[in-house]
């Protein structure tokens, strides 16, 4: 009886909304005291009470695998189904965080993708600290961002699987959302105004000035930045075309400026989560905006003094790609012998090019979830 | 380097190579790769002996060829 749904409750992506739990998960809270004792014959407005109560998430614990009193409230309130508007009012209230985040783990489960992008992304301005109990029994610090952040992106949560929603760049696309604005994005919006002013100013001050710009700087800094700029000079040599064309885009108009640097964050952001389901036109265009951006953030004035010092730069080139050690020994034979140690290193380390195939297979899985190879 | 074997007598037969100093959790996540359940819902034990995560299989005294048994938490 009292492990029964409500049968005036709906069914949740097509079957009986305890479902969602799986059954030895399921099979372990029906025989836990605290179900058995607390969380007989709860109602919404009973179950906030209990919630008030909780003070730390987990999914289950220890050996035997016993859940914690967080995932028996999340079954009870699968089985009660609470109205939507009792959900976001959970996860609206600011006084107590561990409400919250139960509201927004039940809403993750049951609601919409829409819903679910639109009442748990504010959440991500809430850093407030959470205990967190491990598999293990131990208690981890976490944060309600770090929560909401595993809910969006992980599909396994708290020994739940979380059902499949929409990658957030799809929603966007056909106009359902709008793309999202981080709080912290004014302050990277200053950060990176700054350091283009500066750029700026260095490059249309000419050469001296620019001597002096480097010496105002400490000398890591500045060495940081001539390495950076020397070794992606070479680069140069086979992106002339692309890059003319863009320090014209760079310092004609603040307008443009901005429009790209929002344009190529926005994308950014993106580019970790959705690489797969950008089309490959996209991507392409992108990476070279990206790159582009790198360059004209890095390039200091190094493209002005580009041809003249071209042959000069390029001998330097080849002498800074050598390795750095056996320089004294004249080149090739160091060279040689380099490559051939670190590959003896690389048969040896992974064990993936054991002769036996079997055994290849197995140290790369091994590898792969971060083993040794087999002895 | 030795070749463990784990039954569920549900027809879940896998035969797992590791070495000797792997824990019990890295035994758990090889055969998770092999089978396709996750980790953390695998549990190894041996009669009702429970096997713990941080325990090596030498200190089990688990040798070449042994058969475990494989259950669900």
């Amino acid at each position: 009886m009292a492990n029964r749904t409500d049968p005036a409750a709906k069914s949740i992506r097509g079957t009986n909304p305890q479902n969602l739990v799986e059954k030895i998960v399921r099979s372990k809270i029906y025989q836990n005291t605290y179900w058995k004792e607390q969380c007989f014959g709860l109602t919404a407005e009973t179950l906030v009470d209990k919630a008030m109560e909780l003070d730390h998430i987990g999914g289950t614990y220890g050996g035997t695998r016993r859940p914690t009193p967080f995932i028996c409230l999340i079954l009870k309130m699968l089985q009660i189904q609470p109205e939507k508007d009792i959900v976001v009012e959970f996860i609206k209230n600011d006084d107590y965080k561990y409400v919250r985040v139960l509201g927004a783990f039940y809403l993750r489960l049951t609601g919409t993708d829409i819903d679910v992008y639109r009442y748990l992304e504010p959440l991500y301005n809430d850093y407030r600290k959470l205990r967190m109990k491990s598999a293990d029994g131990k208690f981890i610090l976490t944060h309600v961002d770090e929560v909401i952040d595993e809910l969006l992106t992980k599909d396994y949560a708290c020994d739940i699987a979380l059902p499949r929603v929409k990658k957030r760049w799809t929603l966007e696309s056909h106009g359902i959302l709008e793309p999202r604005k981080s709080v912290l994005e004014d302050d990277f919006e200053e950060e990176e105004e700054k350091e283009e002013n500066e750029q700026m100013d260095a490059v249309e001050n000419g050469v001296n000035d620019e001597k002096d710009y480097h010496h105002g700087r400490s000398p890591t800094r500045e060495r940081d930045r001539d390495r950076r700029r020397d070794s992606h000079r070479y680069r140069d040599r086979d992106y002339d075309r692309d890059y003319d064309r863009d320090r014209g885009r760079g310092r004609d108009r603040d307008r443009d400026r901005d429009r790209d640097r929002d344009r190529d964050r926005d994308r950014d952001r993106y580019r970790l989560r959705d690489e797969k389901d950008y089309s490959r036109d996209r991507d392409r265009d992108r990476e070279r905006e990206g790159r582009d951006r790198e360059r004209r953030d890095r390039d200091r004035g190094g493209g002005r003094r580009r041809s003249p010092s071209r042959s000069r730069s390029r001998s330097r080139d080849r002498k800074r790609r050598r390795s750095p050690s056996p320089r004294r020994d004249g080149g090739e034979e160091a060279k040689k012998k380099e490559k051939k140690k670190s590959e003896k290193k690389e048969k040896k380390d992974d064990g993936t090019d054991h002769p036996d195939p079997e055994i290849a297979e197995a140290n790369r899985i091994r590898a792969s979830l971060g083993l040794k190879p087999l002895k | 380097m030795l070749e463990v074997v784990l039954n569920d007598r549900l027809g879940k037969k896998v035969r797992v190579k590791c070495n000797e100093d792997d824990t019990i959790g890295d035994l758990k996540k090889l055969v998770a790769a092999q089978t396709g359940t996750k980790a953390e819902k695998i549990r190894i034990q041996k009669w009702y002996t429970i096997y713990k995560d941080h325990i090596t299989l030498a200190d089990y005294e688990i040798h070449d060829g042994m058969g475990l048994e494989l259950y669900y938490n």
